[in-house]
């Protein structure tokens, strides 16, 4: 399989006409309904091709209804996978799970939550990808262009937190309520670590978190990329025991987070990237509005949080999407 | 790649111009259209090029790209 | 055999069908090119190029821009240059 560039490079499960059978249990759909046109090639993809990509990545039948959701949320053109495939950048589709179902069908949102050894978080990104690759012939080297990649092209896929935080969750920031099950699709590189063991304060905190998101992609970079803040349960106490709504942290965060232009125009600090010199003397978000994702997860101990960096955003590149996933 | 696909199957002859390294792609992408497109390369990198660099660039694959353009 | 020694194939099983390229003119003598920028930095000053040197041979040059590289361009926008154009340039995609 490998030879015929059926895999990502792993070892993969042969897709036996029983192993199929048993994964078509998982979901209500019917094996031959068209769900996606899948780029780059704009294939037709039937849900029993979903199935058979998803054996092969170590699905169980449970995961079907949120493997086939996900290529829902990025064969889109509003995601735009076939762009995001295409990118030198380092980037590939991201998946955060909200609902009950992250929690029956065993997803993680604790320890080493962006990691590995997780079942269903290390098998439902990966059957996507697999999809991509063999019904929509999109691979690395093919149309796949990644200057560098991350290993969450492997498969990223992760559930939030919700039990354990009294603010709302992404799906619930996205329009939906906390009984629904939700995916939601975000352009991404690989996950960076912010270390703050230090502030006891949400002042202090909230500053450390808006510097390292100011680097994200480029320093010099203001409104074109989005990003990801997976914050940490601890972390996330510092602002939930002070009082703070999440809506409070998103507009504080957004405040300190303007950049005055004339520190990131070309030539500045001796640096030829940048701005051009006609945006000199402007303050401006280094996100869009809605543009910074807050996601909570992650092990009970660490005064850590995560950072994921975007990609052009919005209609030029790719926009964070979200479904329900249909069971 | 998409683009030129859809405007040769109007019938227009088009041709697409990019860097070096994405022969390769470009090969992929015309082999999965199955339409040989038409297209040029020009040396790498191109983000970092003066504006002279440019138009030296574009003198240099001019003829080339008329050339696919006709018969 | 078994069905425990069959694979599914879990590819598209489709084959493009092979289309050849339009016909080409025998030249471009009174003919309209278009330019298609595909938005990409630097591509505008390389199309500037491209123009004065079919402009100085006497070709007809009308330019065109999708408005992002990453997305192929609008049905519309491919629509205007078919019917306005005799042949066409995309560029610049590195």
């Amino acid at each position: 399989m490998f030879e015929r560039s059926w895999t990502d490079g792993l070892p993969v499960v042969p897709p036996t006409t029983e192993r199929v059978r048993k994964m078509l249990a998982g979901t209500s759909r019917s094996a031959d309904e068209i769900v996606v046109s899948v780029p780059p090639n704009l294939i037709e993809c039937s849900v029993e091709k979903i199935a058979i990509n998803a054996v092969m990545a170590g699905c169980k039948p449970e995961f079907l209804p949120v493997v086939i959701s996900a290529l829902e949320t990025i064969c889109t053109e509003e995601f735009n996978m076939h762009g995001v495939l295409a990118t030198t950048m380092s980037v590939g589709p991201i998946f955060v799970v909200n609902g009950p179902i992250a929690r029956d069908i065993g997803m993680n949102s604790g320890i080493n939550v962006l990691g590995h050894g997780n079942r269903a978080n290390s098998t439902i990104g990966r059957a996507v990808q697999l999809v991509i690759n063999n019904v929509g012939g999109g691979g690395p080297g093919g149309v796949d262009r990644s200057t560098l990649g991350h290993m969450g092209k492997q498969g990223f896929c992760f559930s939030e937190n919700e039990l354990s935080s009294p603010w709302s969750s992404l799906a619930e920031n996205r329009g939906y309520n906390s009984s629904q099950n939700v995916i939601t699709a975000f352009t991404g590189e690989g996950p960076r670590l912010v270390m703050d063991q230090k502030s006891r304060t949400p002042e202090s905190l909230i500053r450390t978190l808006a510097e390292h998101l100011i680097s994200t992609v480029s320093s010099r970079i203001v409104v074109g990329m989005d990003a990801m803040l997976v914050l940490s349960p601890e972390h996330s106490a510092r602002f939930h025991e002070a009082g703070w709504s999440k809506e409070r942290f998103l507009e504080e965060i957004a405040a300190i987070m303007m950049i005055d232009t004339d520190n990131i125009i070309a030539g500045s600090g001796g640096i030829e990237e940048g701005l051009p010199a006609e945006m000199k003397g402007m303050s401006l978000p280094k996100f869009r509005p809605d543009g910074l994702l807050l996601v909570q997860a992650g092990g009970p101990a660490g005064l850590f949080s995560a950072i994921i960096g975007g990609w052009l955003n919005g209609p030029p590149g790719s926009e964070p999407t979200s479904k329900e996933i249909l069971l | 790649m998409h683009d030129i696909d859809d405007i040769e199957r109007r019938g227009i002859p088009a041709v697409m111009i990019a860097s070096t390294p994405f022969e390769d792609a470009a090969q992929k992408q015309a082999d999965a259209l199955g339409l040989d497109v038409a297209r040029v390369f020009v040396p790498h990198p191109i983000q970092d090029r003066t504006d002279g660099e440019m138009y030296e660039m574009a003198d240099l694959v001019f003829n080339k790209v008329l050339d696919t353009l006709t018969r | 055999m078994t069905n425990e020694k069959v694979l599914l194939d879990p590819t598209s099983e489709t084959a493009p069908s092979e289309r050849s390229l339009s016909e080409r003119p025998e030249n471009m003598d009174g003919l309209t090119v278009g330019l298609l920028d595909i938005s990409k930095g630097r591509g505008d000053i390389f199309l500037n190029r491209l123009e004065e040197k079919l402009s100085d041979t006497g070709i007809k040059v009308l330019r065109f821009k999708k408005p992002t590289f990453t997305k192929p361009a609008p049905v519309d926008l491919r629509h205007e240059i078919a019917t306005k154009c005799d042949a066409v340039i995309e560029a610049l995609a590195d």
